[in-house]
């Protein structure tokens, strides 16, 4: 009888990535073809594709693991939390970057930090925000001085 | 080779005046400040200081210059050993063992290999230059596509050093990130990949892709960590230890001079230069290394390797610009740009009518080098305070400070934008064990790889037997196939040699 600690599972993040992946090198072989199918526009962007598809497939196998150590559920919620606190701090980012130039880069820079670190761990409030308002200060000043391009700002 | 008229005249100009010399330092440390900035690159530090010398004479403004140049090209190792991030092209292969180097509490060490390999490498590349630089010229002159495509295929040979757990996954992300390399418009015309986006016509913005999957992605892992470096203990910042980070790269003479040769010659090609010759220096260290193993785990002569490598092609392009008037990058550029301004033409020319200013810049480089020793680790000392800055602070702060750098580059969201995406990407990839360092190198050669192929299938019209009538191009495949075959055959014998030594532990 199999050992039931050993029963073969997906790794459905390992396969998301991967299926990413996959599907960026498809929709570029794709759109490269839609282009032209002369040399010039081929001979490189064809053949790589290909191989990164073979070697995808070869890849594919390793998103199904021997799950042999089973976390307990205290690991698992332990794990989930942590992740989740990369996915806030992403979405965090994704959204300062977005928002830099509508809403100017001296307000984003300042409510990212602030949030920033309250998702990294600072409870002090006060903390937060002289921090967070010290430091946006220093960085809008300081890149307004060396870079030539003109930051849009709100309030500073 | 030396004309020492010219030699003795260079000194005396040199030592004539004062003014040759006090713009070394300031020019030093404002070249570590703006390379140790990220987004801000050392040509942009030194186009913005390019109007100050109007007002120099010609060689002050240049000493200037290449002191700017020279303190950047090391500034930019400081955050690639502290924070994975690095801020040139030419820091990539610094961070692969840099950045461990600092996790495990060697920061101090790290920071001091790196200087080191800096100085030695600059120094050695421009004693090179002062005896080869009539022969590098005439070298770089007989370089066609296909030995660039040569080049660039060298420097994918690291992905076989690169490629982690799984040399499936591995190749995979050098695949993949070769891909995200040749997207946009190629060197014949045709749009790919850009799916609409008007700044995806230049292709992938490389810098802040090379950002978000190295630095922003090893940002967010760190969210659930407390520091930098874990142990309290191991967070010192000693004086000492840089010191023994110097002393440990002058034990590795064979790999400084490697990697500075390795870096003038491929420094001197225009267009490739540094962002190259990191990588096969790298590549050639490891291939060549007993403990192989340990590289891109914190072996410090992966940090000099690549560090000899990027600070010896300052030499190399140099010897081009100076040469043959070409500029083989911005920096460069910015220079003949300041010979200009001076009413001064690069090239054949003023090399032949002008060796004595020649020689008084090439002399005030060992200057630079040497005074980089100092002032570099003054700078290293205050820059390694970061490893006691707790990261819920630090994580936001460099996070914003990338996000700027990577504006800054375009002055379009085009950067922030490819930096999130990069980092998400990244983060992913590092999760499940993917080594990015290798879409790194594919994303830096992708382009150049498809631009010297589609020229070289242009000039031979497909004709295989084209490469029997490039003699470099083949000497360049033959190196690379004789280091394969000579790796392969030392590790054979020191396989050989090790298994009666465990046959006798054992019995």
């Amino acid at each position: 009888m199999k050992d039931p600690r050993t029963r073969p599972v997906v790794d459905w993040g390992h396969l998301a990535l991967l299926t990413v992946i996959v599907v960026v090198v498809v929709a570029y072989l794709l759109d490269a073809r839609a282009t032209s199918l002369n040399t010039n526009n081929l001979l490189l962007v064809q053949p790589a594709a290909i191989l990164a598809l073979i070697l995808a497939a070869i890849v594919l196998p390793q998103c199904i693991r021997r799950d042999a150590d089973r976390q307990g559920a205290t690991d698992r919620r332990a794990a989930l939390r942590q992740v989740g606190r990369v996915a806030a701090l992403a979405c965090a980012f994704g959204a300062f970057v977005l928002s830099l130039e509508t809403v100017g880069f001296d307000l984003a820079t300042f409510l990212f930090v602030a949030l920033g670190l309250y998702i990294c761990g600072e409870r002090t409030l006060w903390l937060i925000g002289v921090f967070s308002a010290v430091f946006t200060v220093a960085i809008v000043y300081g890149y307004q001085m060396l870079v030539p391009y003109p930051f849009p700002l709100a309030v500073l | 080779m030396l004309d020492l008229p010219s030699i003795g005249s260079a000194l005396s100009i040199l030592t004539s005046s004062l003014t040759a010399w006090i713009y070394l330092i300031p020019g030093l440390l404002i070249g570590l400040f703006f390379g140790a900035m990220p987004g801000v690159s050392i040509t942009m530090a030194m186009a913005i200081f390019l109007p100050l010398t109007l007002y120099m004479d010609f060689l002050p403004a240049i000493i200037f210059l290449t002191a700017i140049y020279t303190g950047a090209g090391f500034g930019g190792s400081v955050p690639a050993v502290l924070l994975n991030i690095p801020g040139t092209s030419s820091a990539v292969a610094t961070t692969f063992d840099g950045y461990p180097m600092a996790r495990r509490g060697l920061h101090n060490q790290a920071l001091g290999v790196a200087l080191a390999s800096s100085v030695i490498g600059t120094l050695t590349s421009y004693v090179l230059l002062l005896f080869l630089i009539a022969p590098v010229s005439s070298v770089v002159l007989r370089m066609g596509p296909l030995e660039m495509f040569a080049i660039a295929v060298w420097g994918m040979m690291l992905l076989g050093a690169l490629t982690g757990s799984s040399i499936w996954r591995g190749l995979l992300a050098g695949v993949f990130g070769v891909l995200l390399g040749t997207v946009g418009m190629n060197t014949a015309g045709y749009i790919r990949g850009t799916m609409g986006v008007p700044w995806l016509l230049d292709g992938v913005p490389t810098i802040p892709a090379m950002m978000g999957l190295l630095a922003a992605s090893q940002l967010l892992n760190l969210v659930n960590t407390r520091y930098l470096i874990e142990d309290e203990a191991d967070r010192k910042i000693s004086f000492g230890h840089i010191l023994d980070g110097l002393k440990l790269a002058a034990s590795y003479p064979l790999i400084i001079v490697r990697g500075a040769g390795i870096g003038v010659v491929i420094g001197a090609i225009p267009g490739v230069g540094s962002s190259i010759s990191n990588l096969i220096s790298y590549a050639e260290t490891r291939r060549n290394a007993r403990d192989a193993d340990t590289f891109g785990k914190g072996n410090p002569k992966g940090v000099i390797a690549a560090e000899a490598a990027n600070s010896s092609s300052e030499g190399g392009a140099m010897a081009t610009m100076l040469a043959l008037g070409i500029p083989g990058g911005g920096a460069t550029a910015i220079l003949l740009a300041a010979f200009a301004m001076h009413n001064i033409i690069g090239g054949p020319r003023f090399i032949s009518e002008n060796q004595d200013i020649v020689y008084a810049i090439i002399f005030s480089n060992f200057a630079q080098a040497l005074l980089l020793l100092f002032v570099g680790l003054g700078f290293v000392y205050a820059a390694s305070t970061v490893v006691r800055v707790p990261l819920r602070y630090l994580i936001p702060s460099v996070l914003v400070v990338s996000t700027f750098g990577a504006y800054a580059i375009q002055g379009s969201l085009a950067g922030p934008i490819t930096l999130f995406v990069f980092a998400v990407i990244g983060w992913a990839m590092v999760r499940y064990q993917y080594p990015v360092a290798a879409v790194v190198v594919g994303i830096l050669l992708g382009r150049l790889l498809e631009a010297n192929l589609l020229r070289t299938w242009q000039i031979s019209r497909g004709d295989l037997g084209y490469l029997l009538e490039r003699p470099g191009a083949i000497l360049i495949f033959g190196l690379m196939l004789l280091s394969i075959v000579v790796t392969a055959y030392t590790r054979r014998r020191r396989t050989r040699s090790a298994a009666p030594m465990v046959g006798e532990v054992g019995s």
